[in-house]
């Protein structure tokens, strides 16, 4: 049996008012207001009032009703001054944080027309802000990829309901950190004890951050059935470009620890294992549009089973740059819409122009096995172009051609030069980035190397990092292989000349030379196109210095101005659709960005969070907040000043 | 009362209709408490009336002339034939006049039940006397006895011109009439009887002074059957003291019990003291009360 649970008072200094009670029975009595009723004599009445039952002490209180209300009138409203509350049992917080997930699967909806997971979030919220207690401060906070404070900690109720009431869901994924770094940051100004999160669930299990508060983990009911497209990209192929557009089914339900949901999703439908049998509710059928430039060009019906996905494949022609817009149409109930559509800008088709230096035969005789490249200097002459996809020379003063990829073949940027000294006799590499692009499938052990780059005393790994570079390569002395990305540039530096290594006659050479030219496919976009995600524009390459604005597809415009480079970066775009930039009125360019998040089109939520050291769980019953009661008191108060009115107004006195 | 217009009413206090049926009234004593000075109330002892009781032997210094000489003519011995004494009886009449008595009609009430009853003495050749009692310390209003039809006039004048005012309470007013009045008889007190002081005392002297109690409480309905209610602040009519009663509607009922206590505690001290009580309501008409109520009790006949 629990401890009985008593209220408590936030203004205990308020009872002093209590006093009051003696001068209102004084006054009761001095100023009591009587009918004079003269009669004959007072013998009789005074026999009565001699009476032992007339002056029993129920009689007496009951004669005096109009003292009673207006005692009971006075505790009421001096309890209420008291500020009175009911403890919820929980620990008791002055400030709270309130983290909101408003990522896209907030969105979502529990039924057909019911209440997105962000709506019933504002309602529990909402409670949560009307059951504050005077001595508590609340701050809002939006949550999706990045946060975004809503409030100050402010125990303004009005301020708080405003900026609930204009949250909005963000169609992008979700990422916690940011708004528990947000979290700790307004820690240092005001004690938070304890952080509140509002979410589905639908986040990453996973999160980079080491809790100094407690995190109160409050997870949402689930939306309903959805089907989504995951992903959209394209590759080039003879002229065409293939589109692979990827749907998925996705009935809400638990993650599992190891990432089996997630699996389980990607799961395609011609798998073999038999998938389980749908549940009544759900309708997997969908039609898949694709749209060139405005114009429907292809449709596909599918049909899914809840947590399996489809891959479907169009083709598009490749002649001109052409703008792809895929619309998923679920004939039954769908909970998210934000994943019904997405877009991919398709370039033209064309070879890769690469500026290879003529001393660098080995490289060229390689670039000769690759399709769909063009070399320069050509070796039946002809004039260059003015720009190049890739730039690959051992002269440091090619940087000044115009290219997004270089790789510099035994350059020593100049930044690093003071960092390395160059030594005697061979080196090999120790260790590599295996996962890096440059050297994918590269095998790089016991590859002499003449030159032997050796960090300066004292140089230590960081030092090239804090320059920008990261290191893929590197022997026992030194870094032998550096990349670095400068405005939107991938440049790549041999910090040894080729020619003086073994790495030519090597297998993994041709293997290394391919991945160049398909990181500059890449970069310029004609290998692959990947539809971009929203969240943060991807950096475009225009006029340099140069004001631009950039029309969202909800009609909100932002300016930026464009680097030295002529990049222009750094535009966030929350909202799936087509962002439109202008230099002066005039359409420069022109971007869409889709949800594409697997994650957030599974609906799946999580039971637990794990941090650095610790893990939280979720709590899917409603938050208790201590219940305050003056509003109570206050009101009973309010009825007993109508019920001591109506009796002093309406009592009938003297003479019937 | 009704006046029916255009007859000349006797007194104001009854009309002539209620005057003509009390003249063939008598008042009904339990006990014949009679002066000694000759009267038409038979004292039972022997005396000179026409009626005879009894018959005793002749002693010497007897009045001859009440010797049967019919009687003596037959057994040669003289016998004295013994009449019925009458014995003059007196009817005091002690109207309360105090304020108390001023409402809704009980002073008027009181003075007309005291004509009536005056009038039967009168009628039966009592001596009838009046005293009206008003403010406490002043000697009350007093009619000197008076007998004989024809002391109506005197009688009813004498009531008709009291005026009701004063805190005179009915037991120190009861001492002060017995302060001056002399004679065995009834003493009819007309009063409410609301008083704070002991009217034992008083009832007590009224029996030794060998006056039979003839007690009328007359109330008003307002004191019957009070119909009041909330808080109320009640002045007293004749000192002006206030009492603050809270809820009086809810006292009612006690004080029902109050009343009729008192009213018994009246009728049990007239009745020790051989003596009558009788408790009437200020409305009740007149008639009732005279020619049904009082002869249904037995103070008339």
């Amino acid at each position: 049996m629990g401890a009985m649970t008593w209220p408590g008072f936030l203004a205990v200094h308020s009872a002093w008012l209590f006093l009051l009670l003696i001068p209102l029975i004084i006054f009761y009595f001095l100023k009591l207001r009587r009918p004079k009723l003269q009669i004959p004599s007072l013998a009789l009445w005074r026999s009565v009032l001699a009476d032992r039952r007339v002056n029993s002490p129920f009689q007496k209180f009951k004669r005096n009703l109009l003292l009673l209300l207006q005692l009971l009138l006075l505790v009421c409203l001096v309890l209420a001054s008291m500020q009175p509350f009911w403890p919820s049992g929980a620990e008791r917080v002055q400030n709270l944080p309130v983290l909101i997930d408003c990522s896209a699967s907030m969105a979502a909806l529990d039924r057909p027309d019911g209440l997105s997971r962000l709506d019933e979030a504002k309602a529990r919220i909402g409670q949560l802000i009307d059951e504050m207690l005077p001595d508590q401060r609340m701050s809002l906070i939006a949550v999706s990829n990045t946060a975004r404070r809503l409030t100050e900690f402010t125990d303004d109720k009005r301020v708080l309901r405003a900026a609930l009431a204009e949250l909005k869901v963000s169609q992008v994924a979700s990422r916690l950190e940011d708004g528990l770094r947000m979290t700790q940051a307004l820690a240092r100004t005001v004690p938070v004890e304890t952080a509140f999160l509002y979410t589905d669930g639908n986040i990453p299990a996973i999160v980079d951050f080491e809790l100094p508060f407690q995190l109160n983990f409050q997870r949402l009911p689930s939306g309903g059935n959805n089907l989504g497209i995951t992903a959209l990209s394209a590759q080039h192929r003879d002229d065409q470009w293939e589109v692979f557009v990827r749907v998925e089914g996705a009935r809400p339900g638990a993650q599992q620890p190891d990432g089996a949901a997630a699996n389980r999703a990607a799961t395609t439908a011609d798998d073999s294992a038999p998938p389980a049998a749908p549940p009544p509710d759900w309708n997997g059928a969908a039609a898949v549009q694709l749209f060139k430039d405005n114009r429907k060009i292809a449709e596909e019906a599918i049909v899914l089973d809840p947590g399996q996905s489809q891959r479907l494949e169009f083709l598009v022609d490749a002649s001109g740059p052409s703008a792809v817009e895929v619309r998923l149409m679920p004939d039954g109930f769908d909970a998210l819409d934000a994943d019904n559509i997405a877009y991919l800008d398709l370039p033209v088709a064309r070879p890769l122009t690469i500026y290879c230096s003529s001393e660098l035969g080995s490289y060229r005789q390689a670039l000769q096995g690759i399709k769909d490249v063009v070399v320069y200097p050509a070796d039946e002459g002809g004039d260059a172009p003015a720009s190049f996809d890739l730039v690959i020379t051992d002269r440091k003063e090619d940087a000044e051609l115009e290219s997004d990829t270089f790789l510099f073949v035994g350059v020593i940027p100049d930044d690093v030069g003071k960092l390395l000294k160059f030594g005697e006799g061979t080196v090999q590499i120790v260790d590599w980035h295996r996962s890096a692009p440059l050297l994918q499938h590269v095998l790089l052990a016991d590859v002499q190397i003449a030159d032997t780059p050796t960090s300066a005393e004292g140089v230590k790994d960081k030092d090239y990092e804090e320059l920008g570079y990261e290191i893929l390569a590197q022997a026992r002395s030194g870094p032998l292989i550096l990349q670095k990305n400068l405005g939107g540039k991938q440049l790549s530096y041999l910090l040894f000349h080729t020619d003086r290594s073994t790495l030519p006659y090597r297998v993994g050479f041709p293997i290394f030379v391919t991945n160049v030219v398909q990181m500059a496919r890449r970069q310029a976009g004609l290998s692959e196109v990947v539809a971009q995600q929203t969240g943060v524009l991807p950096p475009r390459t225009l006029s340099p210095e140069t004001e631009y604005e950039v029309t969202g597809p909800d009609g909100s415009r932002q300016s930026s101005r464009s680097s030295l480079g002529g990049v222009l970066s750094g535009i966030a775009a929350p909202v799936i659709g087509r962002y439109v930039v202008k230099e002066s009125g005039r359409e420069v360019a022109s971007v869409g960005v889709s949800l594409l998040g697997p994650s957030e089109t599974s609906l799946r939520w999580i039971e637990q969070l794990q941090f650095r050291e610790m893990s939280v769980a979720a709590a899917e019953t409603m938050l208790k907040s201590d219940y305050s009661l003056w509003t109570w008191f206050a009101g009973l108060g309010f009825g007993l000043l109508l019920v001591e009115w109506w009796y002093f107004h309406h009592r009938p006195a003297g003479m019937a | 009362m009704e006046m029916s217009p255009g007859q000349t009413q006797f007194t104001s206090l009854l009309d002539n209709a209620t005057l003509s049926r009390l003249e063939r009234m008598r008042l009904n004593p339990r006990r014949r408490l009679t002066n000694r000075s000759r009267g038409e109330h038979q004292s039972g002892k022997g005396g000179t009336s026409t009626e005879f009781v009894d018959y005793r032997d002749y002693s010497p210094g007897d009045d001859v002339r009440y010797v049967d000489w019919n009687i003596f003519s037959r057994l040669e011995k003289p016998f004295v034939k013994l009449y019925r004494h009458e014995e003059e009886m007196h009817v005091v009449l002690v109207v309360d006049a105090s304020s108390s008595m001023q409402f809704e009609g009980k002073f008027d009430r009181a003075k007309q039940l005291a004509a009536a009853l005056g009038l039967l003495g009168l009628m039966n050749v009592e001596r009838v006397s009046a005293y009206s009692c008003n403010h406490l310390g002043q000697e009350p209003a007093f009619l000197p006895p008076c007998t004989g039809r024809i002391s109506r006039k005197r009688l009813f004048e004498f009531l008709e011109t009291i005026q009701g005012s004063g805190e005179f309470p009915i037991e120190q007013a009861v001492e002060a009439v017995l302060r001056r009045h002399r004679g065995r008889g009834i003493a009819v007190v007309l009063s409410d009887f609301l008083t704070f002081g002991d009217f034992d005392r008083a009832f007590n002297r009224l029996f030794s002074a060998g006056l039979e109690i003839f007690a009328i409480q007359v109330l008003a309905p307002s004191e019957i059957n009070p119909e009041i209610t909330g808080d109320l602040r009640f002045v007293d009519s004749e000192n002006g003291h206030v009492l603050d009663v809270s809820s009086a509607g809810d006292l009612l009922g006690i004080y029902h019990e109050h009343r009729l206590a008192l009213e018994e505690e009246l009728g049990l001290a007239c009745r020790q003291r051989n003596g009558r009580f009788l408790s009437i309501s200020s409305r009740d008409p007149l008639d009732w009360v005279l020619f049904d109520l009082l002869r249904r009790k037995g103070w008339v006949r």
